[in-house]
């Protein structure tokens, strides 16, 4: 196993609150790990000082022996880190293709011309979005807006994904295609991180967990354990089902 | 894609252009330095302010810098070296400008474009008052009215090449990106601070020699006629009525305006501003996107 990303004492705050204290945690190379939490623990924060959306005030991200710390948002998905967001951001003037080749002309490779758009087309097929490139994003149905984030997301050619919810909002047939097309990528190597609430996705696809409450992590190690955690079901569901 | 028909097309509209001066009054060719100078002025702009959607109101910064530049070392320098030397300033104060500025979103960043082009109007005011001791400047450069506008069509030519390359490239798709979502299209890679610099850069250096080279044309100015906020204004709503998102956009907003501001001002001069108050509101109401757009849409409806 290699390691993939190294997290060391982050630590972010905002004014007074403190969003995410001390966290540690590694990734090895095409682990699925599972990122959890009740909402406000601190999951996104994490996300994105990792991406570099936020400034981390103290500690470091490591990816494959780079110091991500502080360096910008396109240098962190040059660098292989791609993410999604909570909530589809969709290009909306550009089209379903050209929201995908925006990855690849930028990316970490940084594809254009005519190799661009068989790349465009082979991600859209891969993510069942084929023939459908040249298509506003705004015509698309939620599900399918989900799949051309990814696509986008995935034409950056990244070592490490990071998904925000990415299965949220699905109904449980597209819960099933989505579950498979995120086993797909760790397939291909892929390495991922997974912030999530459904717990069916977390059973399916991660091999190990972390768990956050107020910015800490209260937990980890491989799901089927960590599920069962006094501490875990008290900081999702309260004290009745403890 | 450039077929051989387009490019002979384009050929012939800029040689019938060219010829024009020979077949027109000297008003005729005022007329047309006007035109050409407000439609260069809208398409430079639109180059940076339409895909990213920063509405830059500093236009008439640049301009008067142009013309101020030509108006103090044409006498001393060579005519062409002028112009260089007006682009190279321009493109500089966008340098430093941009990067210091360019982070800010929306409003906040109207707001200072249209600040900058008081703080360059009143600096060089004082300075011109306070250091070289005289308001206004002559400009004596042997140039007729058709010179004047071959040069404003050359430069309108390079302008509309420069923007279709864009269009075609990289670049062009990292500005529409970041115009969508700046965060989205960092994350996917695009450096948003270094493409915004660029392109307000290359779109103000444009706006400086558009200035520079109609300034001989007035022989004499001052502060108040080169740093008259109401071009950039004109620029503006130019660029919005034709469509700052299409290359051929401002053109198409600029000719009729240019036009209608021309008869506006000979015939009702004091109420210039209140017909430029209400068209810039009629616009804004019913055609957003610009005519192209509204076209585009009504072909579209049609269709179905």
């Amino acid at each position: 196993m290699t390691l993939q990303l190294e997290v060391a004492n982050l630590q972010k705050r905002f004014g007074g609150l403190v969003a995410v204290n001390d966290v540690n945690f590694s990734l090895q190379a095409g682990e699925i790990v599972g990122l959890l939490g009740p909402n406000g623990s601190g999951k996104t924060t994490v996300l994105n000082m990792i991406s570099g959306a936020l400034q981390a005030d103290g500690g470091r991200v490591v990816f494959r022996g780079t110091e991500l710390t502080r360096q910008k948002p396109h240098r962190i998905a040059q660098h292989g880190v791609a993410r999604t967001f909570q909530l589809v951001r969709p290009l909306p003037t550009l089209t379903v293709a050209e929201n995908v080749l925006v990855s690849f002309a930028f990316g970490r490779y940084r594809h254009w011309g005519r190799e661009a758009e068989k790349l465009v087309e082979e991600k859209l097929e891969f993510v069942g979005l084929e023939g459908r490139g040249r298509e506003r994003v705004g015509n698309l149905t939620y599900i399918d807006q989900k799949r051309m984030e990814l696509a986008r997301a995935l034409a950056s050619e990244p070592s490490l994904l990071l998904l925000d919810e990415w299965l949220a909002g699905l109904n449980p047939s597209e819960l099933k295609t989505g579950i498979e097309l995120v086993q797909h990528l760790q397939g291909a190597g892929i390495t991922i991180l997974l912030v999530e609430h459904i717990m069916e996705a977390v059973r399916a696809l991660c091999t190990r967990c972390i768990v956050m409450n107020a910015g800490q992590i209260i937990a980890s190690g491989p799901s089927a354990e960590v599920l069962q955690q006094k501490e875990v079901i008290l900081a999702y569901l309260g004290d009745d089902h403890a | 894609m450039p077929t051989y028909a387009s490019l002979a097309l384009v050929a012939v509209a800029v040689s019938t252009l060219a010829a024009a001066p020979f077949y027109l009054s000297d008003y005729g060719v005022g007329l047309l330095i006007g035109m050409s100078g407000y439609v260069t002025l809208a398409t430079a702009w639109a180059l940076f302010s339409g895909p990213t959607r920063y509405v830059s109101l500093a236009t008439v910064a640049f301009f008067g810098i142009g013309a101020y530049t030509v108006a103090v070392f044409s006498e001393t320098l060579p005519y062409p070296l002028v112009l260089l030397l007006a682009a190279a300033i321009g493109g500089t104060v966008a340098a430093v400008v941009g990067l210091s500025t360019l982070r800010l979103a929306g409003v906040y960043f109207v707001i200072f474009t249209f600040g900058l082009a008081e703080l360059v109007r009143q600096t060089v005011t004082w300075w011109e008052v306070n250091i070289t001791g005289t308001l206004g400047r002559y400009i004596f450069l042997p140039f007729e009215g058709r010179h004047i506008y071959w040069q404003l069509l050359a430069l309108l030519t390079v302008t509309m090449l420069i923007g279709w390359l864009i269009g075609r490239s990289r670049i062009g798709l990292a500005l529409k990106a970041i115009g969508d979502d700046e965060a989205v299209a960092a994350h996917a890679g695009i450096d948003v601070t270094r493409t915004k610099l660029v392109l307000f850069v290359l779109s103000a250096t444009i706006i400086t020699l558009v200035g520079a080279i109609q300034a001989p044309r007035w022989t004499y100015i001052e502060p108040s006629i080169v740093f008259n906020p109401t071009v950039s204004f004109l620029t503006l709503i130019m660029a919005l009525l034709g469509g700052p998102m299409r290359l051929w956009g401002p053109m198409v907003g600029a000719v009729p305006l240019f036009l209608l501001f021309e008869w506006l001002s000979a015939n009702f001069p004091n109420h210039f501003s209140i017909f430029l108050g209400l068209l810039f509101i009629l616009i804004v109401f019913v055609m957003p996107n610009g005519v192209l757009a509204k076209l585009e849409g009504i072909r579209k409806g049609a269709a179905q």
